[in-house]
């Protein structure tokens, strides 16, 4: 790994649980500045979990924990000695795709200018250019550019996941999680999609939920494995796939075709 | 053998207590609502509704009335409706757990408040200590502080009704809680905000105790003129009449007043229906 002056974030004795059911314990991590970094495991393994917990998005669930620290640009984010966090900040600057997308019910349009709208961060002007530029990224733009006034609960599951990203991605943030956010595309889609993380990972953390070990393979330099409460392994894609050091990572790996 | 005869026995005695039950109080509903349109239907004419009262109620119609009633319920409508908002968005969005139960313990036990209670202290608030008076004003603010709760719980029910995901997905693209308020929890409870109105609106058309102390006076009285002049409604025109009921041309009037109220009441609800279901496929 590379120092952690580098890292975006940084989890030391990170302990998720809800309630009193333990979910991750002992997470320490390191997720660099630029590249892809995908989180694997199995369903129910806290994947989604531990993405919420770098954007603080389980604290209104209201019987989550989490203890240890967790630092974003070198800032702790659940607590800090020397004020308040200022967490709608932290969620603006880190933007998120969920596993199952949620859109308002109005137009396309609304949905993707949703953020950019109520934050004020850009002059009302520019959201036309917005709009398109955003669709064009996750690919929607064609399908969608002559019915954005229409209802964007009326389309398909796969362009509802599409318009998720693009309308996280409209409010320009300087890292990204990602739940799954193929899960529902066909493949020419997903293509599109995962060239868009791979270009998005230059300039940004992206850190990327995935199902798929091949895309994990293809898209991130660094993969984590989550299993059984912990994280069982992590490290460089290539060694991780090449030879696991742990029999848990192998048998994961090996149950799965690449 | 004989267990299983006894609960078949039980069981066809529950199913005709239920049925009678049933029988009985719909009977009892359908009739009054048969009598009232029976008996009002004729005196529900145009010009009843259309002219002041003249001699007491005993001639002319209930334009002052139907007016007063609006004007009491539509005004204490605009008072209460911000406060329930407020007060039900504070409960869902910021008080913490344990107090949200204990609140809303307290607020169902507000509801419970006999009516006349109401009445009486808002006619020794508002009407005494602030020196209101028996007014247009006083009535408001009594009716407004009545419906509260009824307000409150509906819209309450509404917010808490949103899904999750939604506040999430708000949440997400790093709004803050008032943000969220405006774009997502209030647009999004709209139908419940607008049908819990209407439901206090129609419980407030519907009040008398309350507004005998604090607004109106029997009669002699037209629109008000200004907020601190008593109004004149039509259930305490009811009132009136049916004291005098063995004149024949005020029995007739009583019934057209009732029939008028009960529409007014109708309205409200009808209103409430039309837009829960309406709103609820648009969203
Ligand atoms: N709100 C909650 N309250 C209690 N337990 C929860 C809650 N959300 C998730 N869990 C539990 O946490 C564990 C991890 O869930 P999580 O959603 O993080 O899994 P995941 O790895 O994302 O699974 P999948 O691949 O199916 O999406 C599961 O056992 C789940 O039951
Ligand atoms: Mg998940």
């Amino acid at each position: 790994m590379k120092n952690s002056t580098d890292a975006a974030f940084i989890l030391k004795d990170v302990n998720l649980s809800f309630g009193s059911v333990p979910i991750l314990s002992n997470v320490n991590l390191s997720i660099q500045e630029r590249g892809v970094t995908s989180i694997i495991g199995p369903s129910g393994s806290g994947k989604t979990t531990l993405l919420r917990t770098l954007n603080r998005l389980n604290d209104a669930l209201p019987s989550f924990q989490c203890t240890g620290s967790v630092l974003f640009r070198g800032q702790s984010i659940y607590t800090n000695g020397t004020g308040p966090i200022d967490v709608p900040r932290l969620r603006q600057h880190i933007g998120m795709v969920m596993q199952k997308p949620c859109l308002f019910p109005t137009t396309i349009y609304k949905n993707v200018v949703f953020g950019l709208k109520r934050l004020q961060l850009k002059p009302r002007s520019d959201f036309s250019s917005i709009v398109e530029e955003t669709l064009q990224a996750v690919s929607l733009w064609d399908e969608v550019k002559d019915r954005l006034h229409r209802p964007a609960n009326d389309l398909s599951q796969g362009q509802q996941q599409r318009l998720a990203f693009a309308r996280a991605l409209a409010c320009e943030p300087t890292a990204l999680l990602l739940d799954e956010p193929t899960a529902s595309l066909d493949p020419q889609s997903t293509q599109a999609i995962e060239t868009l993380i791979q270009e998005l990972g230059t300039r940004m953390p992206v850190i990327l939920v995935t199902h798929r070990l091949e895309q994990a393979k293809r898209l991130s330099e660094t993969v984590i494995f989550l299993s059984e409460g912990c994280v069982c392994e992590w490290g460089g894609v290539d060694d991780m796939f090449a030879c696991p050091s742990e029999e848990k990572t192998q048998q994961y790996l090996a149950g799965h075709t690449l | 053998m004989i267990a299983a005869r006894r609960r078949t026995v039980m069981g066809t005695l529950l199913h005709i207590f239920v049925g009678v039950m049933t029988i009985v109080s719909v009977t009892l509903l359908v009739s009054i609502v048969a009598m009232m349109v029976a008996k009002g239907a004729t005196a529900l004419t145009w010009e009843f509704v259309s002219q002041p009262s003249k001699s007491f109620g005993a001639e002319g119609g209930i334009r002052s009335q139907i007016l007063g009633t609006l004007l009491l319920t539509l005004g204490a409508g605009f008072v209460s409706l911000p406060l329930a908002l407020g007060t039900a968005l504070y409960q869902t969005e910021y008080l913490a757990q344990r107090l949200k139960a204990v609140s809303m313990r307290f607020i169902y036990a507000l509801n419970g408040v006999p009516t006349i209670l109401f009445g009486l202290f808002g006619y020794m608030v508002f009407g005494i200590y602030l020196g209101l008076g028996v007014s247009w004003l006083s009535g408001v603010l009594i009716l407004a502080m009545m419906i509260l709760p009824t307000m409150i719980v509906s819209i309450r029910e509404a917010i808490e009704a949103i899904p999750a995901r939604y506040r999430e997905a708000g949440l997400a693209l790093g709004m803050t809680q008032a943000q969220l308020i405006r774009a997502v929890i209030v647009p999004q409870s709209l139908a419940g905000i607008i049908t819990g109105m209407l439901l206090g609106l129609a419980r407030a058309t519907g009040e008398t105790a309350a507004i005998m102390f604090t607004a109106t006076t029997f009669s002699g009285v037209d629109l008000p003129q200004a907020i601190n002049e008593p109004v004149t409604t039509l259930q305490t025109h009811i009132l009136l009449l049916s004291q005098e009921a063995i004149h024949s041309s005020a029995t007739d009037a009583v019934w057209g007043a009732a029939l008028m109220l009960m529409v007014l009441v109708f309205c409200f609800s009808l209103g409430a229906f039309v837009v829960r279901s309406r709103l609820r496929f648009a969203a």
